[in-house]
Order: C-alpha cells, then sequence, then structure tokens
C-alpha cells in the first residue's frame, strides 16, 4: 500500500536551481489560475516496462517507488503523494497493464478498487518513443482504460514518451520520427477509446518526451534536456497545468464509474408495465391464435359426417 | 398395452370353436376363391366374415332352407324375422314357393348385424340378431363346409358306375363320400358355361374341386343355393369321371327384375324389421291383391320413416350408371351393387355398414336399404387380468371423457373413432389393455353397443434400477475411472380415487459409490380434472420438489480459452403449476416456484465467482458473480408462466405447422436481494411445407422449410444462472454450450431446409445467433470475461439417420468446420 502519509517534497531539492524555479513558477501559476487549487494527483499508467515508475521518480526527484528494470512489477498500484508550499502532488504509479498478451483484467481491478473515492486529474499514458508500431495489443488497453475511466479521461490526459534521447531509424530525422509516432499513438488512442474523429482533434492529446535515462544530457544549468534541447521536467509540468487548466472537469472515481451503471437496476421500474405488455399483448394473442386454430383445424371426414356437415358429398 | 393396430380394435370377437372355424374358413377362401369381394383392410374383412359366420349358422340354415313352407314355425329368431319376398326367387327347384304370385316387393339380401358376437357367444349367438336373408345364405354353405373340413378325412369313395354318364344328384348313394374333381356353372338362359372364376358365382358355392362331400351335402349346398334369391331356378348334376370322382355342373337361372334408372340409399338401421303377414294359401285373389297392396303401402311407408344415409352423391351416381349400363336388374348386379356400397362404408371406416335388402325390385327405383351401425349403447367395462369383468377403480367420467362423442349413442359407428378412443384412453396411462368392440345390439335391429374392455394398471408400484453410466473427464472422452454404478428408487401411487390423480416420487443416483455427491430427488403430484371431471375445462395441478445439477454454460471459455473450472449449478425447490390444454399439443401453464440456488466448483465447495486459469497458471478468482446475492447461494420465489400453440401434426412422418411458445418468469422481489425481475423468452418456429403431397402410408413426404427465432430477454436482477447463453446444439450449432456469450438479451434465427431422401431427410440449415449487444449488461460480463465472441453464425448440411442426426456444420466465427453428432430435433 502506499504510504498515506503526505511527506514534504524534498526531492525538488534535488533538482538543478533553474528546474527548481520553472517548477515553482509554474506550480504557483496554476494556484493563481485554477482558484483553490491545492492539490494535484496524476494517474500513471501503461504497458509494462516502458518506464512508468522511472517517470514518476523522476518527477519526484527522488526513488520513491522501485523500478524492476528485467521482471514485472507488483500488482499493487502506489501513490506517493508530496507537499510543497501549501501544495501536494500526488502520483499514482500503476503497474503494467499487459500480462501475456492479454490486457491483465485483475491488475485493472485491482487499479479501480486502489482509486475508489480518489479524483484523478491528469491521466499520464505512458509509452516507448522506441517503439516503431502500434497493434491490436495498445488498442485493447487503451479500450480497458477507456471501459474503466469513461471516454473523458482522454481529455485529462497526457501521452508521454520515454526513451526520448534515441537515434531514430536510418534516413529519418528525429522530428520526424517523433511527429510520427506521436500521430501513430494518437490514432491508436482515438481507435481504442471510439471517440469521433472531430471530436478528437478538437482536444488534441499533447504528447510530451521524457529521458529518465541517468545519462541523459544536460544543459548548462544541468537541466535534463532532450535532443531538441528542452528540459524536459518543467516541460512536462507545463503540459500537465496545462491539461488541468484546459476546462475539462477532473474524473471522480466513486462506485459507480468502477462497477458502471447496474444492468440490474435498469428498466426495473418499467417491470410492471412490460408485465401487463406481456400479458395483453403476447399471452392474449397466442390464446387468441389457439382458439383460432382449434375452429380452423380440418375435421376428417368421418367427423364431418357426423356432425351433418358434409352435406353428401363425399 | 394397448396396440393401435386396427386388427386388435376389433380382436375379440372370434373365441373358442368360433374362431378355430372362422379362422379355417378364411383361410380356405383365400386359397381357393377369387379375389376377395372388396380390398378392405384385413380388419374389416375379418369382421365381415366373422360377422356372418355369426348369423349364418348351420342350424339356422338349415331351419330355413329345409322348410319350404311359406309360414315356417319360429324355432329362433332369424325365423321369426322372415321377411316376404320375391316369390319369383323362390320358385326355384327345392325351395318351395308356395305363392307363385308376381307381386312381390324387395330381395332380402339378410340382415346379418354386422358386427361379430362376443366372445364365447359365436356359436350361439345365431339367434342373436342375423337376418335369415338370402345373402347371408351366400356364404353360409362356406360354413358347413368348413366344419365338415373339420371333421373329415381325405378319404373317399369311388361312385361306381360307369365313366361319362350324368346322374341327378337325387340319384347319388347317401352312404357315398364323393370327391368332386370339377365345379363347372351353366347358365341356361344364356346357354354356355360361366368362365372366369371372377364371377360372383362362385363365392356363394361352397362346393371346392376336390372336396369330398356327402349326398346330403350336396342336396344342402342346393338347398342354400335355391334360397339365396339370386336364382330363379338352380340344379346340380354330377358327371361321372373315369377315375372315380364327380364332375359336378351348378346349371342355373339368374333372377331378374325389371330394369330401374333409380337408386336411393336408405338407412334403416333402429327400424322395426317389418312383419310379414302370414299369406293364408285359401285366400282368394282379392284378398291376395288386398295383401299385396298392403305390403306395397307398407314399405313406402318404411321408406319414408328411414333415415337419410350417408352414402355420399357421387357414389349413388356411379350406382346409378350401373343400374343404366345394365338395363335389366339382375342378382349379380344387386350383388356388384351391395359390393361397391358396401365398400364405401368400409373404406370410410363405417366397419359395422351393411347393405341388408334390397327393395322395391321391380320398379324404376332400386331401394338399397343399409344398416349403417348406429350406436344404441355404450358399455365401458374392467377385467382383471383374467379376462373376468370386475368393478374398476377408474370413475367413469374419466374415461367418458376422452371418448369422441363420435362413439356416443346416437351416433354411426366409425373404426376411427374407435381408434380415436383406443389413443385417448392410451394416454390417460392407466391401462395396460384397452379394447374397443362394436357388438351387435341384441335389443335393437342393427344397433351396435360399444363395447370398451380395459385392463387397469396396478395402481402403486416401486421400482429399483441400476445402471453403470460413463461421464465424460475433462477432454470430454471417458476414462476408465469415469464408470460409475448409478441407480434409480422410485415408486409410484397411480391413479388416486380414480381420478387419474398420482403420486410420483423418484432418487436418483449417479454415483452409488458416493451417493451425496449427487442425489437427484423427485417428488410429484398431479391432479387433474381441477374443474371437476364433468367440466369440459382441462387443467391439471402439480406440485413437485425437485433438485437439480446442471453445469452452467455461462462459466465456459470462448475459442482459445483454456479449459475454463465448470460451474455447477444446484436447485432446490418448490414448484406448483395449473396447466391448461387447449388441445393436445397447445397449453398454457402458470403456476409458482421457490428454490434455492447453490453455485458449486469443481470440489463441490461453494463458491461465489467464476474463475479463469491465467497464463501464468494460476486462477483468476475474480470472474463474474455466480449468484444475484454474491455469497454463492440465492433463494428465491417467482412467478412462472408458459402459453404453447402448437397446431403442428405430421403429415407422411413430418412436421408440418406451427409453434409458438411464449415463457415468463416473472420475479415477486422476494428472496436473496430482493429479486425483481422480468425474464421472457418468445420462440416462434415455422415448419411450411413445400410441395403438395399425397397423404398416407408409404408416401413420401414433403420437402419442408423450418423457419425459427428465439427471443429472450431479461430485466432487472440477473443473476448469471439465469443470463441466457448462445451457442449449443440447440441454439446456434457448431459451437459448443455457451461458447458464445452468456447475455441479458438474445436473438436467435434459424433456417432448414428438409429434404426428403428414401424415408428419411436430409436438411441444409444456417443460424445466427447475437447477444444484441447486452452482454455488458450481464454482472461481471461473462461473455467478456471467459473471452468470448457474442454472436455467431453457423451453416451446415446434415441427415437425419433414425433417431440420430449427423450433422457437419461450419463455425462461421473461425471457419472451420466439424462432424456433430446429435440425438432429437432441433426444433
Amino acid at each position: 500500500m502506499s504510504s498515506p502519509l503526505t511527506r514534504d517534497w524534498v526531492g525538488i531539492q534535488q533538482f538543478p536551481a533553474a528546474t527548481q524555479n520553472k517548477l515553482l513558477e509554474i506550480l504557483g501559476k496554476l494556484k493563481e489560475e485554477v482558484h483553490n487549487v491545492s492539490t494535484m494527483t496524476i494517474l500513471v499508467m501503461g504497458k509494462g516496462g516502458v518506464g512508468k515508475s522511472s517517470t514518476v521518480n523522476s518527477i519526484l526527484g527522488e526513488r520513491a517507488v522501485t523500478v524492476s528494470t528485467f521482471q514485472s512489477e507488483g500488482l499493487r498500484p502506489m501513490m506517493c503523494s508530496r507537499s510543497r508550499a501549501g501544495f501536494t502532488l500526488n502520483i499514482i504509479d500503476t503497474p503494467g497493464l499487459v500480462e501475456g498478451g492479454y490486457v491483465n483484467d485483475q491488475a485493472l481491478e485491482i487499479i479501480k478498487r486502489f482509486l475508489l473515492n480518489k479524483t484523478i486529474d491528469v491521466l499520464l499514458y505512458v509509452d516507448r518513443l522506441d517503439v516503431y508500431r502500434m497493434d491490436a495489443l495498445d488498442r485493447l488497453v487503451i479500450k480497458a482504460i477507456t471501459d474503466t475511466f469513461g471516454k473523458a479521461i482522454w481529455r485529462r490526459s497526457l501521452v508521454v514518451l520515454t526513451h526520448a534521447q534515441l537515434s531514430p531509424p536510418d534516413g529519418l530525422n528525429y522530428d520526424d520520427f517523433f511527429a510520427k509516432r506521436s500521430e501513430a499513438l494518437r490514432k491508436c488512442i482515438r481507435l481504442g477509446a471510439r471517440i469521433k474523429k472531430q471530436e478528437f482533434q478538437e482536444s488534441n492529446i499533447p504528447v510530451v518526451l521524457v529521458e529518465n535515462s541517468g545519462r541523459c544530457r544536460t544543459n548548462d544549468s544541468a537541466e535534463k534536456i532532450l535532443p531538441d534541447g528542452t528540459p524536459w521536467i518543467p516541460n512536462l509540468v507545463r503540459e500537465i497545468t496545462l491539461i488541468i487548466s484546459n476546462g475539462s472537469m477532473p474524473i471522480v472515481v466513486d462506485q459507480k464509474l468502477i462497477e458502471g451503471p447496474n444492468p440490474n437496476n435498469r428498466g426495473k421500474l418499467f417491470i410492471p408495465l412490460i408485465l401487463a405488455f406481456q400479458y395483453f399483448f403476447v399471452i392474449r394473442r397466442i390464446q387468441r391464435a389457439i382458439k383460432d386454430d382449434i375452429a380452423k383445424e380440418s375435421k376428417p371426414l368421418w367427423e364431418l359426417r357426423d356432425l351433418g356437415l358434409a352435406d353428401r358429398k363425399f | 398395452m394397448a396396440l393401435y393396430a386396427p386388427a386388435q380394435l376389433l380382436s375379440a370377437p372370434i373365441g373358442g370353436a368360433a374362431s378355430l372355424s372362422g379362422r379355417r374358413r378364411r383361410r380356405h377362401s383365400a386359397q381357393t376363391r377369387g379375389p376377395k369381394p372388396y380390398p378392405s383392410p384385413t380388419v374389416n374383412a375379418r369382421n365381415h366374415e366373422t360377422l356372418i359366420s355369426f348369423s349364418s349358422v348351420p342350424s339356422s340354415v338349415s331351419a330355413q332352407a329345409g322348410d319350404s313352407k311359406p309360414d315356417p314355425s319360429p324355432p329362433s329368431l332369424e325365423t321369426r324375422r322372415a321377411k316376404p319376398r320375391n316369390r319369383k326367387t323362390l320358385i326355384s327347384a327345392a325351395a318351395a314357393a308356395t305363392a307363385a304370385a308376381t307381386g312381390a316387393f324387395f330381395l332380402n339380401l339378410g340382415s346379418p348385424p354386422p358386427p361379430p358376437p362376443p366372445p364365447g357367444g359365436g356359436g350361439g349367438g345365431g339367434g342373436g340378431g342375423g337376418g335369415e336373408g338370402f345373402w347371408s345364405r351366400i356364404f353360409s354353405p362356406l360354413m358347413a363346409n368348413a366344419r365338415d373340413e373339420e371333421g373329415g378325412s381325405a378319404e373317399w369313395d369311388s361312385h361306381g358306375l360307369p365313366a361319362n354318364i350324368v346322374v341327378q344328384l337325387n340319384k347319388l348313394s347317401g352312404l357315398k363320400r364323393y370327391k368332386i374333381s370339377e365345379i363347372l356353372f351353366f347358365d341356361r338362359r344364356r346357354g354356355s358355361l360361366v368362365a372366369g372364376t371372377e364371377d360372383s358365382f362362385f363365392e356363394m358355392v361352397s362346393l371346392r374341386p376336390n372336396g369330398v362331400y356327402t349326398k346330403a351335402q350336396l342336396q344342402k349346398e342346393l338347398e342354400t343355393l335355391a334360397s339365396c334369391g339370386m336364382f330363379e331356378k338352380v340344379d346340380l348334376e354330377g358327371k361321372t369321371k373315369p377315375d372315380g370322382t364327380l364332375a359336378l355342373t351348378v346349371s342355373f337361372t339368374e333372377s331378374t327384375w325389371q330394369s330401374a334408372d333409380a337408386f336411393r340409399c336408405i338407412n334403416v338401421g333402429l327400424m322395426q324389421q317389418t312383419k310379414q303377414m302370414d299369406l293364408d294359401p285359401d285366400m282368394t285373389d282379392r284378398e291376395k291383391l288386398e295383401y299385396f297392396r298392403s305390403q306395397e303401402r307398407d314399405y313406402r311407408r318404411r321408406i319414408e320413416r328411414s333415415r337419410p344415409c350417408l352414402l355420399p352423391v357421387p357414389v349413388q351416381r356411379e350406382v346409378m350408371q350401373m343400374l343404366r349400363e345394365q338395363g335389366k336388374v339382375s342378382a349379380r348386379l344387386l350383388q356388384r351393387i351391395r359390393d361397391r356400397v358396401q365398400k364405401w362404408y368400409h373404406d370410410e371406416g363405417y366397419a359395422c355398414a351393411q347393405v341388408v335388402n334390397f327393395g322395391n325390385l321391380n320398379t324404376r327405383e332400386v331401394v338399397c336399404e343399409v344398416v349403417e351401425g348406429d350406436i344404441t349403447q355404450l358399455v365401458i367395462q374392467f377385467q382383471d387380468k383374467l379376462g373376468n369383468v370386475v368393478e374398476g377403480n377408474t370413475q367413469l367420467p374419466v374415461i367418458r371423457r376422452e371418448l369422441p362423442k363420435q362413439l356416443r349413442p346416437g351416433h354411426v359407428f366409425n373404426i376411427e373413432a374407435g381408434k380415436q378412443a383406443l389413443r385417448n384412453i392410451n394416454s390417460l396411462a392407466l391401462f395396460s389393455n384397452i379394447e374397443v368392440n362394436p357388438r351387435p345390439d341384441e335389443k335393437s335391429e342393427g344397433g351396435i353397443i360399444v363395447e370398451i374392455k380395459l385392463k387397469e394398471l396396478e395402481q402403486k408400484s416401486a421400482e429399483v434400477s441400476t445402471e453403470w453410466s460413463i461421464v465424460p473427464g475433462r477432454n470430454g472422452r471417458p476414462t476408465l475411472a469415469s464408470i460409475q454404478p448409478g441407480g434409480t428408487v422410485s415408486f409410484e401411487h397411480r391413479n388416486i380415487k380414480g381420478l387419474n390423480r398420482s403420486i410420483l416420487g423418484s432418487v436418483t443416483s449417479s454415483n452409488l459409490l458416493n451417493p451425496q455427491d449427487d442425489l437427484s430427488f423427485k417428488l410429484d403430484y398431479v391432479h387433474p380434472y381441477l374443474d371437476g371431471v364433468y367440466n369440459p375445462r382441462n387443467r391439471t395441478f402439480r406440485a413437485s420438489c425437485f433438485n437439480s445439477r446442471k453445469l452452467s454454460p455461462v462459466f465456459t471459455g470462448g475459442p482459445g480459452v483454456d479449459e475454463v473450472p465448470p460451474v455447477w449449478i444446484d436447485r432446490v425447490g418448490f414448484k406448483t403449476n395449473i396447466t391448461e390444454s387447449f388441445t393436445r399439443q397447445s397449453k398454457f401453464t402458470y403456476g409458482l416456484v421457490m428454490e434455492e440456488i447453490i453455485t458449486r466448483d469443481e470440489t463441490s465447495s461453494i463458491c461465489t465467482h467464476g474463475s479463469r486459469a491465467l497464463p501464468s497458471g494460476g486462477l483468476s478468482m475474480d470472474g463474474p458473480p455466480t449468484t444475484l446475492s454474491g455469497t454463492g447461494t440465492d433463494r428465491m420465489a417467482f412467478a412462472q408462466a408458459n402459453i404453447t400453440r402448437d397446431n403442428t401434426k405430421f403429415v407422411n412422418g413430418t412436421v408440418v405447422g406451427e409453434r409458438d411458445v411464449f415463457q415468463l418468469d416473472q420475479g415477486l422481489g422476494i428472496g436473496s436481494n430482493f429479486p425483481f425481475f422480468n425474464r421472457h423468452q418468445l420462440t416462434l418456429t415455422r415448419f411450411i411445407q413445400l410441395k403438395k403431397v399425397e397423404e398416407g402410408a408409404n408416401k413420401p413426404p414433403p420437402p419442408v422449410l423450418v423457419l425459427h427465432g428465439h427471443y429472450g430477454g431479461c430485466v432487472g436482477d440477473l443473476p448469471s444462472y439465469d443470463a441466457f447463453t448462445l451457442g449449443g446444439p440447440y441454439s446456434v450449432r457448431g459451437y459448443n454450450m455457451g461458447e458464445l456469450g452468456a447475455c441479458r438479451n438474445i436473438l436467435e434465427l434459424a433456417g432448414e431446409l428438409r429434404i426428403p431422401v428414401r424415408n428419411t431427410h436430409v436438411y441444409l440449415f444456417a443460424e445466427h445467433g447475437t447477444d444484441l449487444g447486452s452482454s455488458k449488461d450481464v454482472k461481471g460480463n461473462p461473455t467478456e470475461f471467459f473471452r468470448r465472441a457474442g454472436q455467431g453464425s453457423s451453416y451446415g448440411v446434415g441427415a437425419k439417420l433414425g433417431l440420430v442426426r449427423a450433422e457437419y456444420a461450419v463455425d462461421h466465427n473461425s471457419g472451420t468446420g466439424a462432424v456433430f453428432f446429435r440425438f432429437g430435433e432441433r426444433f
């Protein structure tokens, strides 16, 4: 279980001064723009081994969650809460959603139960930049997330591509590769979440690059930078705040959202009406048809003769 | 148990000696006689012959023919009913007709009351009611002959005369037994021998070539022939042959009457036979004239009083045609007419109908008098195992209400009505033997008493049976360890209070080594005639305790999913319902069900959720909940109704018609979690005959198109065990049970084309089933949890091999086909 305690965000001091300043500035601005925002909950989801936990650690600036490099992590989500100057940052790290070629329903179930009665401000959907292809499994993962939290979650989400510091395949320039990769991912999200094309374009999901590796290049002020020179941590946090302030509602996870509407309760009130309909329009009708059958039943000749209906015709 | 064979229906009559002679006679006739008078089924033939034997007891023959007095003293019933007859016919040789008057009216064809006598009564039944008419005489020689044969041996005496001389009958020695090697018929009017054996005369002569006869027998034969009304004059002559045998020549002059061009058929059943007023030989001419006039008047009145007969106009027209073509009405023509009319009656099932008389001869209109077999009485009799009449336990109204009203007094007996009565009574399942016999009514002329004889089954019975069963193992293959001894103990108390109420209980275990594992019991109480046994409304009350254990098809994996741990649904409960039957197949049932449902896993421990094997080898236990309460045990009470409309019938062995079934389970909010639901299913099936065919036995069945639709839905609480499952031999063929999904709403459509081949049929089919997107509305979405498609189609071909269907079905989801063998019908 994640620690329910909210600890002081000491990790922020690990960041270079420039980063610290930027972060504080961004968060301060967020606090100004959106009233009474004092907490921010970030849910990190994605397939296994794409760098979810590393990203969490990178943002927090400490080894808050264990990164298990070669094995699948435990099935428990972790929530790390850090506060700084009256502002609380909650980051929920989740286990990988894929197990043995299928979406791991069990993991999803546990995540759901873990998130009960929590509000999600932002979803970080994590994937690797250096994966060239999208397949049906990605779509299933997206679908599973959509089914759990509803389509609205994608208005509060951010796609994070890790391993940003890569050399793209031959003959492709880094920016082109990034553009193509993010486009493919967006399309996958659109299909997986079954969002209409137009609707989707309106709320274009931002894609952010991340490099968690310790070998990440740094700039003059020792900030970790992406290949294009942007310091990625402040960039990520800025994107997050942008999403928070984009006008959509945060996702409140309650019983109803987890279980969906109880189909057993739907239409229950109409049962008496349905019953009446069935009696008058189905049972009665069949009864009438039976009566017709009896009337129309072709009687053998001897019976007709006996009834005097044959009229000596046969 | 009762047999439906028509022969059975009319079985009893031949018993004891009567039966012996009857049988022998039949054999005899089969060998020597030409074609049968009418090609009717054996029942009729048998019935016919039996009834003839009835009326043609030899004693009556001799009595009749022997005294040529105009007023035969009445030693038996027959004589009392002697009628005025055409004197012309009586002029013939031996049968002396004193008054050679010409004013006779009709030819009595004998009025044997058609149905056979009761067993044992056959021999003496001659007095029963047999008219002594000529026609009966026609057959009587056969009887005599048969009797002779019984005692006779093959030995014979040579005539002892020179060869090739003609001997008059009275010149023969009374002590010798002559062998007749040849019988010839000589028509004096035509002056020629009658050729061909089809001639109706042959059946009248009981003598057979190569038979051995005494002089007395030959004389009797001659008397019989003379008195039968067919001949004006008839004579027998023997011609000696070198080998000591005799060649017999029957020379005759046929009776004829003036030509007629109209035909009328009247029903004289239950009418008093006209009494013959004695014709005093001392009457003056005037008196005689008066006498004949009064007879004529009587007869006209008789025609007026008679009821119309059933004979249809086309047949009457046919007969009229026969009359017109013939010109003069001859005895042979009348015989043909009689055969034609009787054939129609017998073909239509009026087994007791008989032509008794032709009247109004020598006028323009021939009147055919028919006794159709009017039922005067209906007798229901119970017999014990030895056939003694006993007082039955069953109340009579129970049986009466099963009888078609055509068997009630006042209706004409029809064998089909008898068969139906037999079927209906048999369906009561109360009797081990059922007989429906028509019997002549001795008190009423031409009347029939329908006698229903029943042997009751034992009221109480208990039974123990054991069996070995082979249970399919893990992969659907039986293993050695899966062979289990099983057994059933059952008891039954039938027909309580004689009102067909019954209590039936049984306990079954398929594994006697471990009976607690699956012990199924059943206790049923059935109470028919809820509205009273006299009320035509047919409602039956049923109450039963039951338990059952079934594998839930909801917890089944889709294609490519490893074995899903099975979930067993145990139900224990109490059920009461009332069934109202409208027809044999259409009915309306409504009632209450109270039951407890427990879901168990493989180890028989209660399970609350379905489970699925994880790729890692573990079991994921978080599947869909198995019960509504979530505890693995549900209790609930609900109302149930089912209305079935079924007008299907068999056309040459193939089902044709429509069948609609609506089933409704209405939760009442009583039970765990207060279940309130409305679960409904509507099934419509149409069997459409694609070609008109002639109906009848051994005719090919028509091709049939079967269309089938099934909609099911549930509003409200739906536990997984009540979810509709898709796939399986009765849902979508080509898939396993539940392989396509478990859902809240279901729609299945199927079509099947049946083409008859020889005496079975082959069929093509296509089926589709869909969950209508309602799988997600089942708690826990078992369809998705077990990775099922939620819909699917299949198509294929199959052949019916007896009870087994062999079919090749292609599963459209995966595109692969497989061969299946199934019992029973899909629809």
